[in-house]
């Protein structure tokens, strides 16, 4: 079957099956910045945002996309550069597996609730796992970019 | 899990039609679910473009579409509102945001799910489900209704009845399934009581509710009902929690959750 998409603003289409997983239609269509982790639904490293929603790319069929908008963070470079910088000054990654996703849960944070409290970040963030840190850096880093240091 | 079509339904006549058409054909919502399943499907119906996807606010009752999302019904103001919020957070204990942003409503209670935390928040209170062909049946009888239900599950409701409610996910991290729920509201006087992920699909108590509701509710009556209801429900082993050990926590939290909705 065919997916009509767009991919970081520019309109994409794909062939794909109907069981196939949108991070494995963006993967084999060179979009490698989308990265699996766990596969079923727990660790976030997979987060794309579609039509803005932070959602799973590992677990979300690539037939679920259809018309819809998708930004992987390619899409979204000035604002990655950004929390990047934010997360180096604190400290707040070591093996970077996990900041593609971070940066677009984040991304999207900043976009519905550039005011956020500190449970508000937590509780946006809780689908994101980090193995490295112990996430109180991360805190710092994201309190950061959001207040635009 | 195996698809080999998969089909947006142009209405719900058009999707009940095509979900009889072969017994390997299923209706997806979320779908989040499916894929951990080895099952084989000829086709999957989606029903994103059927407008099931709001949230109606009406004088007796909340009406919310079978494809409203996790994330839509526990930031709908309308549900944070109602039963002093405990709908909203029960949904909010499910998995990260952007698993809420993809598992609906529909598909929580659909699926009957013994982890389900929705069918837990919602059970104790007065909520219908509403299917195509033109069928309503109580959350609670759906929950007992034996083998898979025919229809197509469109949207709930959910009365307003000014409840009071609690509710507890026992979980083990902060992405876990639940090792107990308990979820528990006082609507129109009667006190309601369920207990889910024992690990079997939430369930009321029957019994203990109908001792809080002939006898005054004080401490003693308290610490009965928190007994009967784990005698009346089913308990088992799971690899992470023993059944004696639920059944603790059982009790603990209904005492509580009993304080603060009194």
């Amino acid at each position: 079957m065919t997916l009509t998409c767009y991919v970081n603003g520019v309109l994409r289409t794909f062939d794909v099956t109907p069981d196939e997983y949108l991070a494995d239609t963006l993967r084999r269509n060179g979009f490698f910045s989308v990265r699996e982790g766990c596969n079923e639904s727990a660790c976030g490293a997979c987060t794309v945002l579609l039509d803005d929603k932070p959602v799973l790319s590992c677990s979300i069929l690539s037939a679920k996309a259809e018309g819809k908008h998708i930004t992987t963070v390619d899409g979204i470079q000035d604002e990655a550069k950004k929390l990047s910088h934010c997360f180096a000054e604190e400290g707040a990654d070591q093996c970077g597996y996990c900041n593609v996703g971070f940066a677009l849960t984040v991304y999207s944070l900043k976009k519905h609730n550039k005011n956020a409290t500190d449970e508000e970040i937590k509780e946006y963030i809780v689908g994101n796992l980090c193995r490295c840190t112990g996430y109180q850096s991360q805190l710092k880093a994201i309190k950061a970019y959001l207040k635009g240091e | 899990m195996r698809v080999k079509n998969y089909y947006y339904a142009s209405s719900l006549e058009d999707a009940f039609s095509r979900l009889h058409e072969s017994n390997k054909n299923a209706i997806i919502a979320g779908g989040l679910w499916m894929k951990k399943t080895a099952q084989e499907y000829d086709t999957l119906i989606d029903l994103s473009k059927l407008g099931l996807d709001k949230i109606e606010d009406k004088k007796d009752e909340v009406v919310v579409g079978a494809m409203v999302t996790l994330r839509e019904f526990e930031h709908s103001p309308v549900i944070q509102s109602l039963n002093s919020g405990m709908t909203a957070f029960a949904v909010r204990e499910v998995m990260g945001l952007q698993f809420r942003n993809m598992a609906t409503i529909g598909g929580s209670i659909f699926g009957r799910y013994p982890f389900s935390d929705v069918i837990a928040g919602l059970i104790v209170l007065d909520v219908a489900l509403h299917f195509y062909p033109e069928a309503k049946m109580s959350l609670v009888d759906y929950l007992s209704y034996k083998g898979k239900y025919d229809g197509i599950l469109t949207h709930i409701s959910i009365k307003k009845d000014n409840a009071k409610g609690y509710f507890k996910k026992v979980k083990a991290t902060a992405l876990d399934f639940p090792l107990l729920n308990i979820s528990i509201s006082k609507r129109n006087n009667k006190l309601y009581i369920a207990l889910g992920s024992r690990p079997m699909t939430a369930a009321l108590c029957l019994k203990a509710m109908d001792y809080l509701d002939k006898n005054p509710v004080d401490d003693e009556a308290i610490n009965k009902a928190s007994e009967i209801a784990c005698e009346e429900l089913m308990f088992s082993d799971s690899t992470n929690i023993s059944k004696e050990y639920r059944i603790d926590l059982a009790k603990v939290y209904i005492r509580r959750g009993l304080k603060e909705v009194l």
